[in-house]
């Protein structure tokens, strides 16, 4: 099945404006999201802190809603999903 | 009332609004955290439109580093105080209206203190601790947050009713890191005017306000998006005013 996935800001420096991944049955988002970044080590910790959780302050959001980071995983992905990654800036 | 003077100086935005609108913008106060990057089109552009008090604070004092994008200051401010500075040129461009300028750091402390009477709060910090004493005033006074925020060619904002929308630590529950931050001046520029906009239209009460909406602008690509955002019935800041609600939203 196919899956959207859209980086914003510096996420989007690091790995892209948007693609379509291929994914297997019963991923979970995070799964997804550390399959598409692992080769790009910056990419990767930008976005996952040492414990390879979503870093606390990324907003992810499914379909247009925010997901609950403490629930990550519990968010099985589906054909179709648009998944956003978005690093909030903080100049002023 | 207007004098002869301020009808010439407002009559082609007197055509949108009309003489009630403009006296709407004339009886406000906006207080405006910050005379930087985002603080100078946020004052110079709200200075010009005739909001009748503005109230700018700032601690620092204007660096040559500073002057790629804080078009209040030039070089002669070098070494001057930003609120000294701001407070020339913004009566200098408006001197129909009154510019109260406050050398001072916003801590939890002095916050409630400096923001006083305000009818709103325009975020032009350049952290995130500043910014959630912000919104908790904004709260406790029941006024709004007008927030921007920039990075390098990109920005965000959004706008804050407390009690009807989803405030600033519902939509950022966690401060991303401090960093320097790379920026070019047109970047603050565009959010900034955003945020006047913003402002400008709370004050009229027409159109549709940034609100429950991150607006994320990406210069590189010239492309704006915005995420629908909703407000945490458990936020620590806000959630309180929502009680008596329940869990209607």
């Amino acid at each position: 099945m196919k899956v959207k996935v859209r980086f914003f800001a510096r996420f989007r420096e690091l790995l892209g404006t948007e693609l379509i991944a291929e994914v297997a049955e019963r991923t979970t988002l995070p799964d997804l999201i550390q399959q598409i970044t692992q080769k790009n080590i910056e990419g990767y910790n930008a976005i996952f802190d040492e414990s390879g959780h979503f870093r606390e302050y990324v907003i992810v959001m499914r379909n247009a809603r925010r997901i609950d980071l403490e629930d990550a995983e519990k968010n099985i992905v589906a054909n179709g999903d648009d998944i956003a990654i978005f690093p909030p800036v903080a100049g002023g | 009332m207007f004098s002869e003077r301020e009808r010439e100086r407002y009559k082609r935005q007197m055509m949108l609004f009309g003489n009630e609108g403009q006296e709407r913008l004339k009886k406000a106060h906006i207080f405006i955290a910050g005379a930087g990057g985002l603080g100078s089109p946020v004052s110079l552009y709200l200075a010009v439109a005739g909001i009748g008090t503005l109230t700018v604070v700032d601690r620092d004092v204007v660096d040559q580093s500073n002057l790629n994008r804080q078009i209040l200051h030039n070089d002669n401010d070098i070494g001057r105080k930003k609120t000294e500075s701001a407070e020339e040129k913004l009566r200098a461009i408006n001197p129909d209206i009154t510019i109260r300028v406050i050398d001072a750091t916003i801590e939890e402390k002095n916050a409630e203190k400096l923001v006083g009477k305000a009818d709103g709060i325009v975020d032009a910090m350049d952290n995130y601790p500043a910014r959630y004493i912000l919104n908790d005033i904004a709260i406790r006074k029941k006024i709004p947050l007008f927030h921007g925020a920039i990075c390098g060619f990109y920005g965000q904002a959004t706008t804050v009713i407390p009690g009807e929308t989803a405030c600033f630590a519902c939509i950022f529950q966690k401060a991303p890191p401090k960093e320097v931050f790379p920026v070019v001046g047109v970047t603050p520029g565009i959010i900034g005017v955003i945020q006047a906009t913003e402002v400008l239209k709370y004050l009229l009460k027409s159109g549709e306000l940034l609100t429950n909406r991150l607006f994320i602008w990406d210069g590189m690509q010239a492309h704006a998006e915005e995420i629908r955002m909703e407000r945490d019935p458990r936020c620590a800041a806000c959630g309180s005013l929502f009680e008596n609600y329940g869990d209607k939203q």
